[in-house]
């Protein structure tokens, strides 16, 4: 028998930061009929991240709740910002285990074993849909992160979600946990009694000639074609903007121009931003690079970014028979691509490829991680520059 | 592959070359130096197609190298376009933000309210990550309206380092907005300032209203660099200007509050003495109407004794009297009563004041009232040979107490009478305008000097006209009148044009239509209310 999935979205932008959780979440539970089985919860990084939750757990007392401060809110009219934006999901069928693990920055694969094994602890025995990942952002060992998850789940398990974001301001995100506002930490929740639909795409083409990842570690590129990685990036910016860039730092202009790891298997390209350009040379990006890697430089364009969107919502809709809600996890850096006015778009044209009556809200992340092709490992499927389509439904 | 192929037609031509040598004369050896010539010929040709297939390589070598410069051309414009988008969004968003502010800041609003208008929103649209806004109470002090981006803790620590270093003193004195830089700065106050913000670039403004509290805005920014800072200072100039133009209008907007609240105190204390003074009046009134009574009722007794033996003495009850006797006794009687009618004048006039006579508030027939009064009057009209005119204009009703209201038009019409010539005209008039019915008695006497009619209703006023030289009068009359009209809720006024006659109206409250009336009295005191104008 179908079991049906009920979800209701509340926002709120008032400065005061409890009243906005609180309102927020009085909003969403006034649109659910049952009781509420989990809580997403996305708040700008502006708001006192306490008061916050605190708020929202007034109303929402006992409820399962994860999630993270963002980049930026979004809603079905479009994007906003200095937003406090609260997801209610009731179903008979819904089963949820929350757990969270701390100091992603230090060991990334124990914070990840620690979230997945605190929720596959809670589950119990129920069946498993997926684990929803919400991260650091500003922590760049997800490969890891995503190994410790698969040591509780196994390889096969479905593992999406998206990185927490402070307004680009890139010096402190945070993770939801229940009551808890953590920092430096992973928060997850294992889902059990509903479906899912993942899609994922980002839109950005390939620009330069191929070069090969002559020497690299983990998230750090050393050498492209045999030459210092940074001098090799920093070329194509030109030497005044490349100045420019250091002087800013990267972590805002670099997702701009991600560097793009080809897939073996598909016609498919990872994104790695650059983070940083080190003194001896060596890039750091937002993920794994492997050694000998054919990378290239990629560009993105609007239209490429509108097609994007559309193609990750027809791949997470294409298995649901009843889409109750979509959960939008999209990269920061596409706003900064396209705009608000046409982010607004793009959120309309998710919208229209999913249905006009299915409630759809979620964030601008620092990072994106979800299953890719056939063939591609979880490590790999972390990336930016995404957008991230996640349809829930019924059992 | 190719290479494969090369190698072995070479060793083929080499081995087919020592075997023609070491056979000469062998018949295959044409075959064989065919066979080598082949090869050599297959040699020559591939040896010139890869010097080309190599040539077509370096080629596409420089096609592809050109294609990856194009790239970095490309990349650099897109970031260049990339920029200036990112930079007119973010101006686009900040001149909203600041009309936004514009349009919350027009209502009037605290000083303190002003100081508290910075939030997240504002810093960030600015392209900022933290930002304070603080004001500066008395001179040397600094007190923080609103802080966003960082803790009250950090707040507290940078306003303690502010005050105790010369920073404060130069933002106020020269207000403009500087950008302070970490890499750049060389001053130990801006370098403390950034640390303390945790940030590499922050621009700093003074807030100097022409009236008001001062203050100072700094606002930080995390990721972007001395450029961005810099071009920002033209937009925080726009914003200290518009904060401090709120300032200026916050302390009119006190001044004017106060002013006005001083203005309402005020009001109320003139109104509260006014009041106390009135009441003082009202007390002042109320005794001298109860000594004015018990006076009147003392002298009320003996008066009648000297009336009542007067009056037995011209009888002859006590021996008959010669004329010179009967004269003066006549005398006494005539001034008796006129001491008993100012006796009763003024015990009246103190009864009205103090309610103690309360008015009726009857229906009164005005061809009935009318009727009544011209009975009283007619034997002084007769004696004057005046005309006596009436207009009632449709009226038929009055309402009031019709004894008082007789009380009130005998008087009127005694002096209108009494100052009148003979064979002159009395005419009263009576209309209907709106609630009221408006009365006139009207004659065409010598009429009232105008710089008497203000002083005309006051007790114990008499006019100089001559004829008051020649008849006594208590000069109570008319404020008695007065005194009948007001307590009807009514108002008497007077005009007058010296040597043409006078006009006395009186508006009283109309009485509702289709209300029996009732009969008027036939009191004839009405008539003996001391007809005079003036004492």
């Amino acid at each position: 028998m179908t079991q049906n999935l009920f979800v209701s979205i509340g926002s709120s932008d008032r400065p005061e930061a409890r009243r906005a959780g609180q309102e927020a979440a009085q909003q969403a539970a006034a649109g659910l009929a049952g009781p509420a089985r989990l809580a997403l919860v996305f708040g700008s990084s502006w708001f006192h991240q306490e008061q916050l939750l605190q708020g929202v757990r007034a109303v929402a007392r006992e409820v399962p709740l994860i999630g993270g401060s963002t980049a930026g809110e979004i809603l079905p009219e479009g994007p906003v910002s200095h937003t406090c934006v609260v997801i209610l999901m009731a179903s008979d069928s819904l089963r949820c285990g929350i757990g969270a693990g701390r100091d992603v920055h230090l060991q990334p694969r124990e914070a990840g074993h620690q979230a997945a094994l605190s929720a596959a602890q809670e589950l119990r025995d129920a069946s498993r849909t997926g684990f929803l990942l919400i991260g650091d952002g500003l922590s760049t060992g997800y490969g890891q992160v995503t190994r410790g998850i698969q040591d509780v789940l196994g390889t096969s398990a479905v593992i999406a979600g998206g990185m927490a974001g402070d307004d680009l301001r890139f010096t402190k995100t945070y993770q939801y946990c229940n009551g808890q506002v953590l920092e430096r930490a992973v928060v997850g929740a294992l889902f059990g009694g509903v479906t899912w639909g993942v899609g994922i795409a980002h839109g950005f083409a390939p620009i330069s000639k191929p070069r090969c990842a002559t020497r690299a570690a983990a998230n750090v590129l050393y050498e492209l074609d045999t030459l210092p990685a940074a001098a090799v990036y920093e070329d194509y910016f030109g030497p005044v903007a490349a100045r420019r860039l250091r002087e800013e730092g990267l972590t805002r202009s670099g997702s701009a121009y991600p560097l793009g790891i080809r897939s073996e298997s598909a016609d498919y390209w990872l994104l790695r931003n650059v983070l940083a350009l080190q003194a001896d040379g060596s890039l750091l990006c937002s993920g794994e690079i492997p050694e000998g890697a054919s990378l290239q430089l990629m560009i993105g364009s609007k239209q490429l970014a509108m097609d994007a969107a559309a193609a990750a919502a027809r791949q997470a809709v294409e298995p649901m028979e009843h889409p109750a809600f979509a959960l939008l996890l999209e990269s920061a850096s596409r706003l900064k691509l396209l705009g608000r006015e046409q982010a607004a778009m793009e959120i309309a044209r998710i919208r229209q490829v999913i249905g006009r009556d299915v409630p759809i809200a979620g964030c601008y992340t620092y990072g994106e991680q979800a299953p890719l092709a056939a063939g591609t490992s979880g490590a790999m499927a972390v990336q930016t520059g995404s957008v991230l389509v996640l349809v829930f439904g019924g059992s | 592959m190719s290479n494969r192929i090369v190698m072995v037609l070479i060793a083929g031509v080499t081995i087919a070359t020592l075997m023609t040598l070491g056979s000469a004369g062998d018949p295959y050896a044409p075959v064989m130096m065919g066979i080598i010539l082949s090869c050599l010929g297959y040699l020559a040709v591939k040896s010139q197609s890869g010097t080309r297939n190599a040539q077509d390589l370096r080629r596409l070598q420089a096609a592809y190298e050109q294609l990856d410069q194009q790239a970095k051309l490309i990349i650099r414009t897109d970031l260049d376009l990339h920029r200036t988008q990112e930079e007119l969004d973010r101006r686009l968003a900040s001149l909203m933000a600041l009309h936004d502010l514009a349009q919350q800041l027009r209502v009037g609003r605290r000083t303190e309210e002003v100081f508290a208008k910075l939030d997240a929103r504002l810093v960030s649209v600015f392209g900022f990550s933290k930002g304070l806004l603080g004001m500066c109470p008395t001179p040397g002090a600094l007190r923080w309206g609103s802080f966003v981006g960082i803790s009250s803790q950090e707040a507290e620590a940078l306003r303690a380092d502010i005050i105790a270093g010369p920073l404060l003193r130069d933002v106020l004195e020269h207000p403009r907005p500087q950008t302070l830089s970490a890499a750049m700065t060389p001053d130990p106050a801006h370098q403390r300032l950034l640390k303390a913000l945790g940030v590499p670039t922050a621009v700093v403004a003074g807030i100097v209203p022409q009236g008001g509290m001062p203050g100072c805005l700094i606002l930080g920014r995390t990721g972007a660099g001395l450029a961005a800072a810099r071009a920002d200072e033209e937009l925080v100039a726009i914003l200290a200007n518009q904060l401090a133009t709120a300032i200026e209008n916050s302390a009119l907007f006190d001044e004017t509050w106060t002013a006005r609240q001083e203005l309402e105190r005020n009001v109320q204390e003139r109104t509260r003495e006014l009041g106390e003074a009135n009441a003082k009046l009202v007390r002042f009134n109320n005794a001298k109407n109860d000594f004015v009574s018990a006076v009147s009722h003392e002298l009320r007794a003996p008066l009648a004794a000297i009336k009542g033996y007067a009056a037995l003495m011209a009888r002859g009850q006590f021996g008959p009297l010669n004329p010179q006797q009967a004269e003066r006794l006549a005398k006494i009687e005539k001034h008796s009563d006129a001491l008993a009618q100012l006796i009763n004048d003024v015990l009246d006039i103190a009864r009205i004041e103090s309610g103690r006579t309360p008015m009726a508030s009857d229906f009164i027939r005005v061809e009935e009232f009318l009727a009544v009064l011209h009975e009283l009057i007619q034997p002084q009209l007769a004696a004057k040979h005046l005309r006596y005119e009436v207009d009632r204009d449709g009226v038929t009703q009055l309402r009031g107490d019709a004894q008082q209201l007789q009380r009130a038009f005998v008087n009127l019409l005694s002096n209108a009478i009494k100052y009148t010539p003979d064979r002159g005209t009395i005419r009263v008039g009576l209309r209907r305008e709106g609630t009221d019915i408006v009365a006139s008695v009207s004659d065409t006497g010598c009429g009232i000097a105008t710089e008497e009619l203000p002083r005309l209703f006051q007790e114990f006023f008499r006019s100089n006209a001559a004829i008051n030289q020649q008849v006594r009068g208590t000069g109570l009359g008319l404020a008695l009148t007065k005194r009948i009209i007001e307590a009807h809720h009514g108002q008497i006024t007077v005009s007058s044009v010296e040597g043409h006659g006078s006009t006395f109206t009186l508006r009283l409250p109309a009485p509702p239509t289709g209300e029996a009336p009732r009969p008027a009295a036939r009191d004839r005191r009405g008539g003996q209310a001391g007809p005079e104008r003036g004492p």
